[in-house]
């Protein structure tokens, strides 16, 4: 290769990843309820890799573990019964959509069940046999998602800067919307009605 | 506990009826919300509609009221360590290491209910002796339960506990009893090298192991076999019966019992020995300590009777899973999550015991308490078909039969059983058997997770309660009487009921009994008495149930 095209190559790295330093940004905030679930919505006409890595979701002492999980659209899910009881899981909807419901049936304790969820939205789990368990998948369209702590603070990373659709959801709220605009970085603050989550 | 049917009159049985429908209404019931704080779950992952218990629920149950599995594990509030687990080397050097509860165990149950009679139970005044008030039986009545406390749990160690108690019973106060209370020692074999689950004690208070539990039942009412008890023939006009014997299967017994398998699957038995409680007079000595203690000072037992009764139950059942793994599971595998097996289940129950009977006579001129020693036995079959979680059919007979031993004088001539008293008893002669016999059959759908709708048959054959019956008017002249329709009662009792909470329940029963009496007139035309004017007294209820 000529130093020419080496040079040419070397300063278009450069730019690239400049660039990507220069235009990804933060966003953060807060939430008025702990425990909460913050996303980016689905951005027009950009579409994201699925993960290839699974993420497990245990049910554990009569309970699923954890039960607020975030994965990404397209993520497998393994459900695992660590429990020394049979355990079902179902889900009568993602992101109200009935015609997503699904059963998962019943599996031998220590063994895995896997289901890749395909759809975006909150998916409220059940255990038909245990009546008190409830847990949730929030499956978010971006991978640009995060957990807020208790007192309801947030931070998303590397995001780049654009205008997006920001998504909060709490167990007990309606979920609400707000555009940002991340220039570097971005603030939102989402009010929720209740003041607990319980 | 449950007075004779047969010697009062059919307006006193139908308010005793009444009564004991009112007793054991609610019943006492193996639902302890208590289990549900220790383990931080829902009652319905014990109980179908409570108390009725699924299969988990049985599983629960046969392992000491503790997880079958992992039980440590599963607790959200720790036991109370009474010594560490490694000082059962130190044994006897030290105390064996148990547990006791984190929190006190304890649940409570109310129930209350609104009862409609139909008023063909005022036909039931003409039996009212002359001069006398008819009882008044409201045609509405609003009327309090039980309130219950249960408190249940495991010690360690595989001992398991039970104690339960009607504090209140129809808003009376402290007038309920002591129900259930034992321990239960768990899998005792396991120190003889015996198979898992064959063997365990049981020691106490309570309800034997019957094919069906009417202390676990949904149902409002009791089940009538359950409740009969075996009086014989008093009426003079007919062959009489000197049995007098108030023994019903529904009550607790006090003793011991040994008991194998479990309940889920495959055989279980039970072996007890209890008390004889016929009904018969305690009697009591200056000189021999009683349980509460005496001024003769010491502690000791007292009995009702010297003779204990045995019972005996065996069951078998069959699991129809074809997957090996899924039938010998606690509960099946489903496409939709696990539930209740699909069974079959076939066992037989003999109860035997002994009623006595005391009189004061004369043994050859000399004075002398005569003791009539009448053998009983109950005895019977069951069977359930249960579809998964939600649809189950329940049957059973009995056969009760009580020897009978009759008085008579010193010239070996019978008494008659109202000379008693007027004629000194020099002994017994055998007598012809009182018997009785019958069951039920019902279907129990779990339309919904919250909705039960239930429909039972009882029968109830007792050719001695009818002819007593006609006692009122023996001569068969005068005024027209009521009588019992046939030697049969029959009942049909649809019912349905609706789970508010987990907890909380509402409950619907209609008690309908066909052809139940009938009233008793001379015909003018023959001078014969006559049945005519067929009727009967059916009972609505109503009720709330709930537990914490």
């Amino acid at each position: 290769m000529s130093f020419m095209n080496r040079l040419f190559l070397s300063t278009l790295f450069l730019l690239i990843t400049t660039s990507a330093v220069c235009f990804a940004g933060t966003l953060e905030g807060k939430v008025s309820s702990g425990d909460s679930v913050v996303y980016i919505d689905a951005i027009p006409g950009k579409t994201f890799p699925a993960p290839t890595q699974s993420v497990v979701l245990s049910q554990r002492g009569l309970k699923f573990v954890p039960r607020i999980l975030i994965v990404q659209l397209g993520t497998t899910v393994e459900f695992q019964n660590d429990d020394s009881v049979q355990h079902n899981i179902f889900w009568p909807s993602v992101g109200g959509n009935k015609k997503a419901a699904h059963n998962m049936g019943t599996w031998a304790r220590g063994e895995k069940r896997p289901y890749k969820f395909e759809s975006a939205g909150v998916v409220p789990l059940y255990c038909n046999v245990h009546q008190q368990m409830s847990g949730f998948i929030v499956v978010s369209p971006t991978p640009y998602f995060v957990q807020t702590d208790l007192a309801g603070n947030f931070k998303i990373e590397n995001v780049p800067d654009g205008k997006y659709t920001v998504v909060a959801w709490h167990e007990d709220e309606k979920a609400q919307s707000k555009t940002v605009e991340i220039a570097g970085s971005g603030k939102v603050e989402f009010s929720f009605p209740k003041s607990n989550a319980r | 506990m449950f007075e004779s049917i047969s010697v009062i009159g059919q307006r006193r049985r139908f308010l005793l009826a009444q009564l004991a429908l009112l007793v054991m209404l609610s019943s006492t019931s193996r639902a302890i919300p208590a289990f549900a704080r220790m383990y931080g779950t829902s009652c319905s992952t014990c109980h179908l509609d409570f108390p009725q218990l699924n299969d988990f629920g049985k599983a629960f149950k046969d392992a000491g009221f503790k997880f079958p599995e992992n039980d440590k594990s599963m607790l959200q509030i720790p036991p109370v360590m009474l010594g560490t687990p490694s000082s059962k080397e130190l044994w006897p050097k030290a105390i064996w290491p148990g547990t006791i509860p984190g929190m006190p165990p304890i649940s409570f149950r109310y129930t209350t209910y609104f009862q409609y009679t139909g008023s063909s139970s005022s036909k039931f005044d003409a039996l009212t002796p002359p001069g006398s008030l008819p009882p008044f039986v409201p045609a509405t009545d609003f009327e309090t339960g039980l309130f219950s406390l249960f408190t249940a749990g495991n010690f360690g160690s595989d001992i398991a506990f039970w104690v339960n108690n009607d504090l209140s019973v129809a808003g009376g106060n402290a007038n309920g009893g002591l129900g259930d209370a034992y321990l239960r020692f768990v899998d005792i074999g396991r120190f003889l090298k015996l198979p898992k689950n064959m063997l365990s004690l049981r020691v106490g208070q309570f309800e034997l192991d019957l094919p069906f539990s009417l202390v676990r039942t949904i149902w409002v009412s009791p089940y009538d076999i359950y409740i009969q008890s075996n009086i014989g023939v008093i009426n003079p006009l007919f062959s009489q019966q000197f049995v007098n014997n108030r023994f019903a299967l529904a009550e607790t017994g006090k003793g011991v019992e040994v008991s194998g398998g479990l309940h889920t699957g495959g055989y279980n038995y039970s072996i007890a020995v209890i008390n004889q409680n016929t009904g018969g007079d305690v009697g009591f000595s200056p000189y021999v300590p009683t349980a509460l203690g005496s001024n003769k000072g010491g502690l000791g037992v007292q009995s009702n009777a010297n003779f204990k009764d045995l019972y005996a139950s065996f069951n078998y059942r069959f699991n129809l899973e074809r997957d090996k793994a899924s039938r010998n599971a606690i509960q099946a595998a489903g496409p939709i999550g696990p539930h209740d097996h699909t069974y079959l289940n076939f066992g037989a129950y003999y109860l035997y015991g002994r009623s006595e009977q005391r009189l004061l006579g004369e043994v050859g001129g000399t004075a002398a308490v005569l003791t009539a020693h009448e053998p009983f036995y109950r005895v019977g079959g069951n069977m359930t078909f249960n579809y998964r979680c939600c649809l189950q059919f329940n049957a059973l007979y009995m056969f009760g039969h009580d020897a009978n031993q009759l008085p008579v004088d010193a010239s070996g001539a019978l008494i008659p059983l109202q000379s008693l008293g007027q004629t000194v008893p020099a002994g017994f002669v055998p007598g012809r058997a009182a018997t009785f016999s019958g069951g039920f059959v019902d279907v129990e759908w779990l339309a919904f997770p919250w909705m039960m709708v239930l429909m039972r048959y009882d029968g109830v054959n007792s050719s001695s309660d009818r002819i007593n019956a006609l006692i009122t008017n023996p001569s068969f002249t005068g005024a027209p009487f009521n009588a019992a329709f046939s030697s049969t009662r029959n009942r049909f009792t649809p019912g349905v009921q609706f789970l508010i909470h987990a907890n909380i329940k509402a409950v619907f029963e209609y008690q309908f009994r066909p052809s139940q009496s009938v009233t008793i007139a001379k015909n003018p035309a023959t001078g014969l008495p006559m049945a005519f004017d067929p009727f009967h007294t059916n009972t609505v209820v109503f009720g709330l149930d709930f537990d914490y």
